[in-house]
């Protein structure tokens, strides 16, 4: 079965706010600008299923369940946030797929997603890294330098919590540069482990997400 | 894993169905019974909750649907309709859940939201006037879900991918299924059951007027839950569907992709593009234009009030 939520569609408002919400939790800090940008099958019907205000609402931290949904505009402008929407065609994507471009006062994330039907998605971009990434187990994104002996360090880490691993994936932009991996758990991860890999060399920044409600 | 009603049907055999799914979810992903359970209790009774509000009735967020299942209440609290209660039940329940579906109310997507009236349509009716336990519900309700996953793993569950095949239909061959299973039946009649639902809804497009999921959707879903019920009695009685579940999930996948852009959710074709269609789409269009202007004014004022208050 799907998940509770705020009509009217799964695809176009549950699937559509979670999207905001991995955005704004990858951002982990209070946005102030947030733009949408809609693949155009999306771009032609978002706005009758109240996809806007479900991005909004997600990108500002609300759950699909949340009857404040149909008001996110209105609470995201009380807040402060800037809000734009844009269409531009992604080529071979899900029809309903939307790239999130999210900033606070000190930093910026920009996740690619597609809502692929009962509130169920797809991010497969996380800030110019490929990913595959569906919010329904907790997960550990990391940004650091490519070198060698990284992934067994991290690993390591999480081996030593006892947390086993559901999948892993890399991705770099370049051979010893910026690099992407992504993490799945199947157990939620202690502060004092993550605190362990943030403290790791060249790890430029880990982020902890549990399930996306 | 059970990817497949062939496999299920083995795994099934002189079983109880919920049991069997919800034996699947603990090994494969860790889930607990009695954790699938407490979840699927809160749905029933968000479910329950959104038939009575949507009974009331209310206008809907484009304004095309709202007062449906309140007529049809009215009609059948006054001893006016003339099916059986069980089927007028089935519809209403589906209208009210729709009804609220699309005043953004909160409700349970089955599998969808646009077409999440069926199975609590054709479940809580039943329920009701059959006077199953509700416990027994909340066992058709891992029945459906399971069903669902099943075709969830070679069909995306969406008007956008595949038409309204993919959302109703799917909706429909779970009810179907659950049904079947809450009147006593065998596993393999439940899989029956969704066959012979979900053949009967191949071809079904999406096309939404104005893109709203309003027309004809809320409808829609209220004659579908009574497709699905008698879907449920044909296989109860006996009768197997000739192609298979999933060949007919594979059949549904392939309409799916034959399926012109159009008539997959764009609102740019069928009903959407009627001269009825056409009408409601252009005043919605303007409508939203209206807000937008609105919404920048606004945006405009709170600018020049917050410049004001630092100068002040």
């Amino acid at each position: 079965m799907g998940p509770v939520m705020v009509g009217p569609s799964s695809s176009h408002t549950a699937g559509t706010a979670r999207l905001g919400r991995v955005a704004r939790e990858i951002l982990d800090d209070d946005p102030v600008f947030v733009r949408f940008v809609l693949h155009p099958p999306l771009a032609a019907t978002y706005r009758g299923h109240g996809s806007d205000f479900a991005l909004v609402g997600g990108s500002i931290g609300l759950n699909v369940d949340d009857p404040r949904i149909p008001e996110a505009i209105r609470i995201a402008e009380q807040m402060g946030v800037e809000i734009e929407f844009a269409e531009e065609d992604m080529g071979e994507v899900h029809p309903n797929t939307v790239r999130v471009e999210i900033r606070s006062r000190s930093r910026s994330v920009q996740i690619a997603g597609s809502s692929i039907g009962g509130g169920v998605i797809d991010v497969f971009n996380i800030n110019g890294f490929s990913a595959h990434f569906k919010g329904d187990s907790p997960t550990l994104l990391l940004f650091y330098r490519d070198r060698p002996g990284m992934i067994s360090e991290i690993t390591g880490i999480i081996a030593d919590e006892g947390i086993n691993i559901a999948s892993l994936a890399c991705s770099r932009k370049q051979r010893g540069k910026d690099a992407f991996m992504q993490i799945d758990v199947d157990s939620p991860m202690s502060k004092e482990a993550l605190a362990h890999i943030c403290a790791t060399p060249d790890v430029a920044e880990a982020k902890y997400l549990d399930r996306i409600p | 894993m059970i990817d497949s009603f062939k496999k299920l049907g083995e795994l099934a055999q002189g079983r109880d169905l919920a049991d069997v799914f919800l034996e699947s979810d603990a090994r494969e992903h860790g889930v607990p019974a009695e954790q699938i359970i407490e979840a699927l209790t809160k749905r029933r009774q968000v479910m329950r909750d959104c038939i009575e509000r949507g009974k009331g009735g209310g206008t809907s967020m484009g304004k095309l649907v709202g007062n449906e299942a309140k007529l049809l209440n009215e009609a059948f609290l006054a001893g006016k309709t003339f099916l059986d209660p069980l089927t007028v039940k089935a519809e209403l329940y589906a209208l009210s859940v729709m009804g609220e579906n699309s005043r953004m109310g909160v409700i349970v997507a089955a599998p969808t939201a646009g077409a999440g009236g069926v199975v609590p349509g054709m479940l809580l009716a039943l329920e009701e006037e059959r006077n199953v336990d509700p416990a027994k519900t909340v066992r058709a309700l891992v029945v459906a879900g399971g069903v669902g996953s099943i075709v969830a793993l070679s069909a995306h569950i969406s008007g956008a991918a595949g038409g309204c095949q993919n959302e109703v239909g799917v909706a429909t061959a779970m009810g179907a299924a659950a049904v079947a299973y809450m009147m006593d039946g065998t596993p393999q009649q439940s899989i029956s059951a969704a066959a012979l639902a979900l053949k009967n809804t191949l071809g079904l497009v999406c096309d939404p007027v104005g893109g709203l999921v309003e027309v004809p959707c809320v409808k829609r879903n209220a004659l579908f839950a009574v497709h699905g019920l008698t879907a449920a009695q044909l296989a109860l009685a006996g009768v197997e569907s000739v192609i298979p579940m999933d060949e007919v999930v594979e059949a549904m996948v392939r309409i799916g992709r034959a399926l012109p852009r159009g008539l997959k959710e764009t609102a740019e074709g069928g009903l959407a593009t009627t001269a009825t269609g056409c009408a409601i789409g252009d005043r919605l269009k303007d409508e939203a234009n209206q807000r937008r202007a609105q919404r920048a004014e606004e945006r405009e004022r709170l600018a020049h009030e917050r410049k004001a208050g630092v100068a002040s």
